[in-house]
């Protein structure tokens, strides 16, 4: 899961990036307007967390040209101005959702997950496939009722493919969705991830497509 | 309440002119009363004796010498004056007599004056009561002459000219009221749109400071009207300006507080001991972020009420440039300490940028607050080492600039884009491109400072690249820095 985060704020932007990473997003963070403007014409993410007030760029128009766009990525305001004015501004702008500040770290991450399951068309919190249960509030992952233990990256790649089941991940959309900018990422590091999902769920449940990437089993 | 009525009636408008139109009314009736009045019953007189007159003359006409004749006359005329047919009617009392003083006729109750007076009118008592006697002689050719008086009781001639008077003074009184009704409501009438006024700004929320309609407003009260709008006016734009500061400042002490809230979150959350130590001193980081601007913010209030200085005193800009710049290097330190924890190798590097201080050999003297001073060249200095990249050089300053004395701090850095020159004193305003690390109030307090002082602050960027900003404060042209002594602030 990878998220884009708008915030000029150096101590704030800090501590919002610390606690998404908690919750094993890739962040992305971006400290003006302009650069949240050329971060989301380039990458895909899943969710962006936008602060209103950004030097160069203001956060609406960064939005209404996203949306102009016809971007449907889900998008958090943050405000610092608790007039309803500015909460709708911003959600007739195109905002699914906004905080104002000082706000939750737990609530930001429950709204974002929220965000980000209704944007995949899901209305249940939890994604199942094949006896798998995984819990994005809880991040547990069972599987027939036994619980599996996974390891931060197994666990967001797991996510990513749960959440495109009917579709083949190339190894670059996987590394987009787990890594942010600057994060090492070795060559084979998707393909070891793979690996030991594969030795902890069963060899069969990731197919590996020649020449295209992975996708899940077909549901047995 | 009892008491303070009539207090309020008279400074009433209303009621004053009330009053004063009445008044003028009243007087005026009066007058026009008494004076129709007096006319009236000079009227009355004036007919009277012209009835007396003519009484006479008849008399006069009808009397000659001849005993019978007159016995007869006599017997008619004492008919005619018992029989009373009209109310100003009076009983008709007269002498006829011979021009020689004798008696020839004279009704009952006649006044016994002498006949031989002198003709024309005359006052005199009878029975206790005076009479208004009219005496006529007549010498007509082949005629002896003759004498005839007639009289009327002034008693009764008074009462009949009252009567007369009474007559032309009551529609006057009647009227009055009627007058005083019609006054009362045509002054209502003409100050209700004053009422309606009133009622318009006293039945206004707090909140409602838009102009008052004028519509229906009278040409006198458009004056007061007008002047009522300029200062509602000027009232919303305070208002909106207070509004927005407050915005401001919360805005500003939200993020460093959302800061140690989050951050307070991720050490509790962190099981990695180095993640949590990093939340920790970033917490420490945002608190001091929001005692700087709440500091800054107490520093504007206090600066913001002060007329002048409280206490001026003699100051050496240089002393005081020299003293500023050894706290400058102490907060160096302390953002380098902040900047090396967060990672950042560039940022060290940048807080190595040298800090020269430029200094004439003479000292530069002037009235002021050192302390405030001192906080404004700290402001700018602050300014500086924010908003420039690694290695730059920051020049503190207090000289002689031609005609002028100069303190404040330049830079070698990127300066600042012009359009936000302008704004780079309002409150909370921050440059397009800047990131919000300072409180937003530094220039603010600054240029408040300035004014204390008689100076004014400068911002610049400088040819060769760089900016510059300080105080200036223009020199009377004979006063010689040299010389020791205060300059005059003036």
């Amino acid at each position: 899961m990878r998220i884009l985060l708008v915030e000029d704020d150096a101590l704030l932007g800090d501590g919002i990036r610390a606690g998404l990473k908690l919750a094993d997003y890739a962040v992305d963070w971006v400290r003006d307007g302009a650069a949240a403007r050329l971060a989301l014409l380039d990458h895909d993410y899943q969710a962006c967390v936008l602060d209103l007030g950004l030097p160069k760029r203001d956060g609406l128009s960064v939005l209404k040209e996203l949306r102009g766009r016809g971007s449907q990525l889900p998008v958090l305001i943050l405000t610092a101005r608790d007039t309803s004015a500015d909460k709708i501004a911003g959600l007739d702008s195109g905002a699914d959702d906004y905080l104002t500040k000082p706000f939750d770290l737990p609530e930001l991450q429950a709204r974002l997950r929220a965000l980000i399951r209704r944007a995949g068309g899901a209305a249940t919190p939890t994604l199942t496939h094949a006896g798998l249960v995984l819990d994005p509030a809880s991040k547990r992952v069972t599987r027939d009722g036994q619980a599996i233990s996974l390891s931060a990256r197994e666990y967001a790649l797991l996510l990513d493919l749960l959440r495109h089941k009917k579709h083949i991940r190339s190894r670059r959309q996987i590394e987009e969705s787990l890594y942010a900018w600057g994060e090492e990422t070795g060559s084979n590091t998707v393909e070891v991830h793979i690996h030991n999902l594969r030795r902890k769920l069963g060899a069969d449940f990731i197919r590996t497509v020649r020449g295209l990437g992975y996708r899940l089993s077909d549901d047995a | 309440m009892g008491s303070g009525r009539p207090r309020a009636r008279l400074q009433s408008l209303r009621w004053r002119l009330l009053g004063t139109v009445c008044i003028a009314a009243l007087l005026g009736l009066v007058i026009s009363g008494v004076l129709s009045y007096g006319q009236a019953q000079h009227e009355a007189e004036e007919l009277m004796d012209g009835h007396l007159t003519q009484s006479a003359r008849l008399l006069l006409a009808l009397v000659h010498d001849n005993d019978d004749y007159l016995a007869e006359l006599a017997k008619r005329l004492a008919t005619v004056s018992n029989e009373q047919a009209h109310p100003y009617e009076q009983s008709l009392e007269f002498q006829i007599g011979r021009a020689d003083g004798s008696l020839l006729l004279r009704s009952a109750h006649a006044p016994d004056t002498p006949l031989s007076s002198e003709p024309g009118y005359r006052v005199i008592e009878h029975d206790g009561h005076p009479w208004r006697m009219l005496t006529l002689a007549a010498s007509t050719a082949g005629h002896s002459d003759y004498h005839v008086q007639v009289g009327q009781s002034i008693a009764l001639r008074d009462r009949a000219a009252l009567e007369v008077a009474g007559q032309a003074v009551l529609p006057i009184a009647l009227i009055s009221p009627l007058l005083l009704l019609l006054l009362y409501f045509s002054v209502r009438r003409g100050l209700k749109p004053l009422d309606d006024l009133a009622a318009d700004v006293a039945s206004r929320s707090p909140e409602n400071l838009g102009p008052l309609a004028s519509v229906d407003a009278p040409l006198e009260a458009q004056p007061l009207l007008a002047a009522l709008n300029r200062l509602l006016g000027r009232l919303r734009d305070t208002l909106s300006n207070e509004r927005r500061f407050t915005a401001d400042a919360a805005h500003e002490l939200r993020t460093p507080l959302a800061a140690v809230r989050i951050q307070a979150q991720v050490a509790q959350l962190s099981k990695d001991a180095k993640d949590r130590q990093h939340a920790l001193t970033q917490i420490l980081a945002s608190s001091d972020r929001a005692t700087r601007v709440l500091e800054q913010l107490l520093r504007l209030a206090r600066l913001d009420p002060l007329a002048g200085l409280p206490s001026p005193e003699e100051i050496d800009l240089a002393a005081l440039a020299q003293q500023v710049l050894a706290d400058g290097e102490e907060y160096r330190e302390r953002s380098a300490s902040t900047e090396a924890s967060e990672g950042c190798a560039i940022r060290l590097e940048a807080d190595a940028s040298p800090l020269s201080l430029l200094l004439p050999f003479s000292p530069l003297l002037l009235r002021g607050d050192a302390e405030l001073l001192a906080i404004a060249l700290r402001n700018l200095l602050d300014n500086a080492l924010r908003h420039t990249p690694p290695g730059s050089t920051i020049t503190v300053f207090a000289r002689r600039q031609g005609n002028a004395l100069a303190l404040g701090v330049a830079d070698d850095g990127p300066g600042v884009a012009p359009a936000d020159l302008p704004r780079l004193v309002e409150r909370f305003y921050r440059g397009r491109d800047a990131h919000g690390e300072g409180s937003g109030l530094g220039l603010a307090i600054v240029q408040r400072v300035a004014e204390l002082h008689n100076a004014c602050l400068q911002l610049e960027n400088l040819d060769g690249g760089g900016f510059t900003a300080y105080l200036r404060w223009p020199l009377p042209p004979a006063v010689k820095v040299a010389v020791p002594g205060a300059l005059p602030l003036m």
